[in-house]
């Protein structure tokens, strides 16, 4: 008896609040809060980003200071030709030493890297925009899927690089001319791979809860399939721009690029190609800002694309 | 049930056909059936026999091959007026079977819950519209502070009680409930249905209700329908088919249900169907009233052992009165 009244002083009657059960006690979730935190939560991307950073600084404000032109104007000094990095001459450092035309390679590099890099976001720019827009259209319309697939089956099977070759060839080489070849058929994967990404989420059972509350098509597309995409579209992006720096650089390098009045990264390295053996800085410090510039700006751009992914941000 | 047997909406030889270029999909095959003001209608029968497919039809996310769907004297399927259309929509609403794939993931619940009142504009103000989804989500006995949230960081009870408020907050007349709890812990499912009845007193809601197991829908439906392969086989009120199913498919849905006493369960015969018990090749099936408010899909043969059946129960029920 007295066993049992001790177990009754031990228990006592829990008090039952359902509305406790529901509480949650997590923090609030905030998605672009949780990116840039799972994003900063890797060593190497603060490397990566701050690598980017430096790149895009010095080809944006360098060539402003350095007043880097093309047309050679130290090309009769012989004194100021092929000086190795480091060097200082009549007062100014040149970091990089200059080339067979007595330019600063520091200046030229930068000079370059601006336009690669200015030419490679507006081109990416450009066949984003147009491709994820006809994507998201492509994959939730089954009317345009049919004339869209077929177009696309004909212009995917031009080679690209054939493709550009040829407009460049009769475009002429230059700045705009190489957008202009860069675009006219290079939305078409972006919008191939966003309409294969539309069709997987399109048909997911909270669409069709939203067409069952009436939602119009446009808030359809910018709610509920356009959010999903945004790690897919960071993950285009980081692969896009890179690759038209190298598209850039290849097509300079076999002279159907752009002019010689404008520096590019390509030019100048097919420029420099010729001092391999005797000079090597000369070409190889080129072909290290190149990499530099695309591999810095897609590790970053993996990385943020991984971020992007809500199920990186569980706890 | 409610006594005055208003029609709130009516199927009508319906045909459902799916096809995908030259290959077809018979889905749902000359399906009639109302269903009254106030009253749960349940839907039941194997997966893959056209529940979904009828529900679907009737907040017309699928397409009809034949027929017509009439939704208070007004047809509803094919093509109507915009106007028409929308009035549809705010009164139909639909709860959908998977709490984990029927929330958009990258929105919060104070978005997923007033997408209806965005879409209509049913809300004077920001502080109206907040105002309707405080409520929609205390009456679901969720918190208000809740709608900051998003769908992950809820339980699957809860997600599913979320995708209720939804529908509530529309303030609909007739809500299309696909196996709402088919999806959910064992030890959550009363508490969902629990709110599906008490919503239904309060607002007087009419439900068609999906689902595949029969203990569920003994408890919450007034009348039943079985589905077997796309085809409605025997209708009738909750108590009449449970205690005198006809037809032999029903037959075996019944003696499917486990039944919680290991002796019992261990004696119980399995009853299996497979359509070869009738003979259709010359004479031909027919929807029939077989008695007053029980309807059996059955041919002339059939329909008169079926009858023969009913007359016996009759006496059977005299006789064990008079003892």
């Amino acid at each position: 008896m007295a066993e049992k009244k001790n177990k009754d002083d031990l228990f006592v009657l829990a008090d039952n609040r359902s509305s406790d059960a529901e509480k949650i006690y997590a923090p609030n979730y905030s998605y672009w809060r949780s990116v840039v935190r799972s994003f900063f939560s890797k060593k190497t991307n603060y490397v990566a980003l701050g690598v980017l950073i430096v790149i895009l600084l010095l080809s944006f404000i360098n060539p402003l200071v350095s007043g880097y032109t093309t047309d050679a104007p130290n090309i009769n000094n012989g004194d100021l030709h092929l000086l190795p990095p480091g060097t200082t001459f009549d007062g100014i450092f040149y970091i990089f030493g200059t080339d067979h035309q007595g330019d600063s390679l520091f200046a030229a590099i930068w000079a370059g890297a601006r336009t690669s890099l200015v030419l490679a976001l507006v081109a990416s720019a450009i066949n984003m925009s147009v491709g994820v827009v006809v994507g998201a259209f492509w994959g939730y319309s089954k009317a345009v899927d049919k004339i869209m697939t077929e177009v696309y089956n004909i212009i995917s099977n031009v080679p690209f690089i054939l493709f550009v070759t040829v407009f460049m060839y009769i475009a002429g080489s230059g700045f705009w001319q190489l957008v202009a070849a860069m675009t006219i058929t290079g939305w078409i994967g972006i919008a191939y791979f966003i309409r294969t990404q539309v069709i997987i989420i399109r048909d997911r059972e909270y669409n069709l809860a939203s067409r069952c509350l009436g939602t119009s098509i446009p808030r359809m597309v910018t709610r509920n399939i356009l959010p999903y995409l945004t790690s897919v579209i960071v993950t285009l992006l980081s692969r896009e721009i890179p690759s038209y720096i190298s598209y850039e650089v290849f097509l300079s390098y076999i002279g159907v690029g752009i002019d010689a009045s404008t520096p590019s990264l390509g030019r100048m390295i097919q420029m420099y190609a010729t001092w391999m053996d005797q000079k090597p800085y000369v070409f190889w410090i080129p072909v290290a800002v190149a990499a530099c510039v695309t591999i810095s700006l897609y590790v970053v751009g993996q990385n943020l694309a991984d971020s992007s992914d809500p199920k990186t941000h569980m706890i | 049930m409610p006594n005055n047997k208003e029609v709130v909406l009516s199927l009508k030889n319906i045909n459902i056909v799916f096809k995908q270029g030259k290959k077809k999909f018979h889905a749902v095959h000359d399906c009639s059936f109302d269903i009254y003001k106030g009253e749960t209608f349940s839907l039941v029968g194997e997966s893959g026999s056209g529940k979904t497919t009828i529900g679907r039809a009737i907040v017309r996310i699928n397409q009809l091959e034949s027929g017509e769907i009439i939704y208070k004297g007004k047809k509803i399927s094919g093509q109507i007026p915009k106007e028409e259309d929308r009035q549809v929509i705010r009164n139909i609403q639909m709860i959908f079977q998977d709490p984990a794939s029927s929330l958009n993931e990258r929105a919060t619940v104070d978005y997923i819950v007033s997408e209806g009142l965005y879409n209509f504009h049913l809300y004077k103000s920001e502080e109206d519209r907040l105002n309707k989804v405080t409520k929609a989500m205390e009456s679901v006995g969720l918190l208000p502070e809740h709608i900051t949230r998003y769908p992950h960081e809820f339980s699957g009870g809860q997600r599913q009680r979320i995708g209720i408020a939804r529908s509530i907050v529309m303030e609909p007349e007739f809500i299309v409930a696909d196996e709402p709890i088919s999806a959910l812990d064992v030890s959550i499912r009363a508490q969902v249905l629990n709110l599906l009845k008490q919503f239904q007193v309060e607002r007087g809601l009419t439900y068609l209700f999906i689902a595949h197991d029969l203990s569920v829908v003994r408890f919450i439906s007034d009348r039943i329908a079985v589905i077997h392969k796309g085809r409605i086989v025997e209708l009738a009120e909750s108590e009449e088919l449970f205690n005198f199913p006809l037809h032999p498919y029903t037959h075996s849905l019944m003696s499917a249900i486990p039944i919680p006493d290991p002796i019992l369960e261990k004696k119980k015969k399995l009853f299996t169907y497979d359509g070869s018990e009738h003979d259709y090749s010359v004479d031909k099936p027919s929807w029939v009233e077989i008695k007053p408010g029980h309807f059996i899909f059955a041919n002339e043969k059939e329909k008169e052992i079926y009858k023969k059946k009913i007359q016996e129960r009759k006496i059977h029920n005299e006789e064990f009165e008079k003892k």
